[in-house]
């Protein structure tokens, strides 16, 4: 039986950007940094209260992912577009955390806005993925 | 109530004024004249949007970076307690503990194993997946 996820994949277009953006300006935390003797680097991720959760962010546009030409042509198109969304950040505060983020040079797509889920802004890593960054409507 | 969006800049402020200068001896009355509003206001809105207060949240980065220190330097435990801002052992050590699960040395040995098995069996942390895919295709 399936009792939950424990490793995610987030694909990238640089993994020292990617470091920077995840590890550096969001915060989290490095769970694994590891380098094969062929090159391919294994370098995961926890966002800081899901110490469980391993994102693994790789790059397909080198070797060492298993694509083929067509599959890294077709990678870097979507990558270099950053039409990727990749899943929802949450925040206990999204207007402080946009604030945040913004100061450290992270290029927003939207700003805060009131949704009847929350409060929303969409993020991108700078590394071909977007984000819904979300947090409770304020009391 | 929605707070007024200056203030979230104002709280920012005070925030990463404190992610710069954790490691110095910070009181409210400083942090919050970053802010520019009273100590009152300022522990009351910090609290609100970080959901702690700002003691907890420069204690939280104190022993954070602490972690670093103690994985990526070769200082002894007492310079990194003062190295990030803590005027006793007895308190780092304790919130250490308290904030991370085990004590400062016990987390820099564990620390040191994991990045020496990293080095040397780099596949023990991959899925047997990930490292087939990258022997096939180098």
């Amino acid at each position: 039986m399936i009792t939950k996820m424990s490793h995610t994949t987030l694909y990238v277009t640089d993994q020292e950007k990617a470091y920077d953006f995840y590890v550096t300006k969001l915060g989290f935390k490095v769970n694994t940094d590891a380098v094969m003797g062929n090159g391919f680097r294994w370098l995961t991720v926890n966002p800081p209260d899901q110490p469980e959760l391993e994102i693994a962010l790789l790059t397909p546009l080198t070797g060492g992912m298993g694509f083929d030409e067509e599959a890294k042509a077709a990678f870097k198109i979507l990558l270099d577009k950053g039409v990727l969304g990749a899943g929802v950040l949450y925040t206990p505060n999204c207007h402080a955390t946009y604030e945040e983020l913004k100061a450290k040079g992270v290029v927003f797509k939207s700003e805060p806005k009131e949704q009847f889920y929350g409060i929303e802004a969409v993020i991108t890593d700078g590394c071909g993925n977007w984000f819904s960054m979300t947090g409770p409507k304020q009391p | 109530m929605a707070l007024n969006p200056d203030i979230y800049k104002k709280i920012v402020a005070a925030k990463l004024y404190m992610d710069r200068r954790f490691h110095e001896s910070l009181c409210l009355e400083q942090i919050s004249r970053k802010a520019c509003i009273s100590r009152f206001h300022f522990h009351r809105l910090f609290t609100r949007i970080y959901q702690k207060t700002p003691h907890r949240y420069l204690t939280q980065r104190r022993i954070e970076h602490a972690e670093q220190l103690l994985t990526d330097k070769n200082l002894s435990v007492t310079e990194i307690c003062n190295a990030v801002g803590f005027e006793s052992m007895g308190s780092f050590s304790g919130l250490f503990k308290k904030e991370t699960g085990v004590g400062p040395s016990q987390f820099r040995n564990r620390e040191k194993e994991k990045k020496r098995q990293a080095l040397q069996t780099p596949g023990l942390f991959i899925p047997h997946c990930f490292i087939q895919s990258s022997e096939t295709n180098l």
